[in-house]
């Protein structure tokens, strides 16, 4: 490839004979008049395992955000499970429906119980008797490994104990796909591994997974397809071997050579 | 390495001395300034209770305590405001048996007995001094208790409660106003309503329509939808621009001139309300705003990231939040709401505080005392206003307490 100034743009279409579940064309978004994501091309197949890395301020978390429309976007196209994002609140919350979110900062909900964070939704959305939400909600404590904090309110868990029972809250949805966006980020050293281990399962069951992070050895272990972000465009895409042995730009080598 | 045990801080740190040495007289100055108030303080309290026990005039407030109480309420009538409270007893009874018998909270139970204590003693003076009251008050305190004993028998009673407040409000409002006719039904029109009576009633509907006007102005306020957004800013800005008292003015004199009625056919009452109610529902809007600030956007994105509508994210997840982030600056504009009622002497009504200003120490009884009777009625009015803001400021630290404001 010849050496430009300019950032080259990739697509990062899953690959041909997949399932496909997210969908994203042309995708172009500002905050005012900065434009944070530009051109955007991507899709993900059904139990693909995508890991979105880049600098801060790339776009990345955005990038995940508006596939749930957290974040609103101006032109192109993202399809979810069949359904379109459009201005169409039906269609949104359709579409929430069947992502889990899973944040940087828990957002569990204080003034509830875990068992109350776990089915509200359940109940509320997905009109399930609170017998058969608790039911559930266990199910997915348990497989996230805390049955024992059913009753505890957030403030008293350890940060991963709390990030442990968001991605139980997620699950208990049933979700079709889960974006975690940089789930990780603000956990102590010594907790961010029962955290990932939970993902890392997660991922192995056939979990389709979009997951923004810095943990690249998440993104070896588990990864089917790595995506580069920088200045909100998508840089480089490949698989985690591609990216950590030999990544082809420039800016990808840069980044990596910081943090690795 | 060995483990050094856990040791008690020295002696001289320990205990009441060293609590009046650190916090008394800690230093010369701090000494002489303890010196100082603690002189000005025991011989201002000596002097009050003495003149408390030899020289205040009690006797007119004894005398006219119907006044105070309603006012012109018909004396034959006067049943039906005391029963009035005891429904609003039987009510609270309820609330506290079946929250006593769930094992939730202190808060409905705390209440309820202190003013279901003060009802007992003021049937024990009916019972002693005022023949013709002696029954409803029974009546009431009897109400009481049966509502306590009712919700701590039946826990099933939780289903009809709401609604038992629905039937009970409207009850309580036909036993004040009446049905019409002759006999014991008969229309008391609210110019006869007076005294704590009406104080209450200012103060209860006050409260109870406010709060929810409030959060809607905060949310509205909040709205993506200019003109809501835009409309209750401008309803929040211009009530707060102006004194309560300039507002029960335009409410006296200028409402019936926009809508071209006589003066008349509005009753002051209504006309009070609207001015209060509007009053506080400004001041209880900025309150549950800075409420709904502090709650973290992450809470909004992770319930709709869950699915949960707008709605609900703000009934289940925002408001619940905010509102006991607020509750200290609520329950202190219900406390200055239930206080400024004083002000409806400007448009002709006797409350509380205008009968004892104004009404008591013009009686009979009270010329008789060459110094006039106006300082005793003010420390009788202090107190019944402190009796009923202290019980409210106390429900709020409980609460505070009991949703663990601050701990989670």
């Amino acid at each position: 490839m010849t050496q430009t100034a300019q950032i080259p743009r990739a697509s990062a279409h899953a690959p041909e004979g997949g399932e496909r579940i997210i969908e994203i064309d042309g995708l172009n978004k500002w905050f005012g008049d900065f434009h944070v994501l530009k051109d955007i091309d991507m899709s993900v197949n059904r139990g693909e395992v995508v890991v979105v890395i880049g600098p801060s301020g790339s776009g990345k978390s955005t990038l995940i955000r508006c596939i749930n429309r957290l974040e609103e976007h101006q032109e192109g196209a993202i399809v979810v499970d069949g359904t379109r994002l459009t201005d169409d609140v039906r269609n949104i919350d359709l579409i929430r429906r069947e992502t889990g979110m899973v944040f940087q900062q828990f957002n569990l909900f204080p003034h509830l119980t875990v068992m109350e964070n776990i089915t509200l939704a359940p109940i509320r959305v997905r009109k399930w008797k609170t017998s058969k939400a608790e039911e559930r909600a266990m199910y997915f404590l348990e497989k996230v490994g805390i049955p024992e904090q059913a009753q505890k309110y957030p403030g008293q868990l350890s940060g991963g104990q709390q990030q442990r029972v968001a991605i139980a809250r997620a699950l208990t949805m049933e979700p079709k796909v889960m974006l975690f966006d940089e789930p990780t980020s603000a956990l102590d050293p010594e907790v961010i591994g029962e955290v990932l281990e939970v993902m890392v399962n997660l991922a192995k069951e056939g979990m389709t997974m979009v997951v923004v992070t810095h943990e690249m050895g998440f993104a070896r272990e588990v990864g089917d397809r790595v995506i580069f972000m920088d200045a909100g465009q998508i840089v480089e895409v490949g698989s985690p071997e591609h990216f950590f042995q030999n990544p082809t730009e420039e800016r990808t080598r840069g980044f990596l050579s910081k943090i690795l | 390495m060995e483990m050094i045990p856990d040791r008690l801080p020295p002696a001289r740190e320990r205990g009441a001395p060293a609590w009046l040495r650190r916090n008394l007289f800690h230093g010369p100055v701090n000494s002489v300034v303890s010196l100082l108030v603690g002189f000005v303080l025991l011989s201002a309290v000596s002097s009050l209770v003495r003149w408390t026990l030899t020289g205040a005039a009690w006797a007119p407030i004894w005398s006219n305590m119907k006044l105070l109480a309603v006012y012109r309420y018909p004396a034959d009538l006067l049943w039906r405001p005391v029963v009035a409270l005891g429904v609003i007893l039987l009510l609270l009874g309820l609330g506290a048996g079946l929250s006593k018998r769930a094992g939730k909270g202190v808060i409905v139970g705390g209440v309820f007995w202190w003013f279901t204590g003060a009802t007992f003693v003021i049937t024990a003076l009916a019972i002693a001094f005022w023949p013709s009251v002696r029954l409803p008050w029974a009546i009431a305190s009897g109400m009481a208790l049966a509502g306590y004993g009712a919700g701590l028998r039946v826990p099933a009673l939780v289903r009809i409660q709401a609604w038992s407040w629905a039937v009970g409000l409207p009850v309580v409002l036909i036993l004040l106003y009446g049905l019409g006719g002759e006999g014991p039904m008969e229309v008391v029109r609210t110019t006869e309503w007076g005294g704590f009576l009406l104080t209450l009633v200012l103060a209860g509907v006050g409260i109870a329509v406010s709060f929810p006007l409030g959060i809607l102005l905060a949310l509205g306020r909040r709205s993506d939808l200019p003109a809501i957004k835009w409309f209750c800013i401008g309803v929040i800005e211009l009530v707060r621009g102006a004194p309560l008292i300039t507002w029960l003015f335009i409410a006296s004199l200028m409402v019936p001139l926009l809508l071209d009625v006589s003066p008349d056919s509005i009753p002051a009452l209504a006309r009070a309300l609207v001015a209060i109610t509007l009053f506080s529902s400004a001041y209880m809007a900025e309150n549950v705003r800075g409420g709904l600030q502090s709650v973290p956007s992450g809470q909004g994105e992770a319930a709709r990231a869950l699915g949960l509508s707008g709605w609900q994210t703000t009934r289940l997840i925002v408001l619940p939040q905010a509102l006991r982030a607020v509750i200290p600056a609520i329950v202190g504009q219900a406390i200055g709401l239930f206080k400024d009622t004083s002000l409806v002497f400007i448009v002709g009504l006797f409350d509380f505080f205008e009968i004892g200003r104004k009404v008591i120490p013009s009686q009979p009884d009270s010329l008789q005392y060459a110094g006039g009777v106006l300082l005793e009625v003010s420390l009788f009015m202090a107190a019944v206003y402190w009796f009923f803001s202290y019980r409210m400021s106390m429900a709020s630290r409980q609460l505070e307490k009991e949703l663990g404001v601050g701990e989670r």
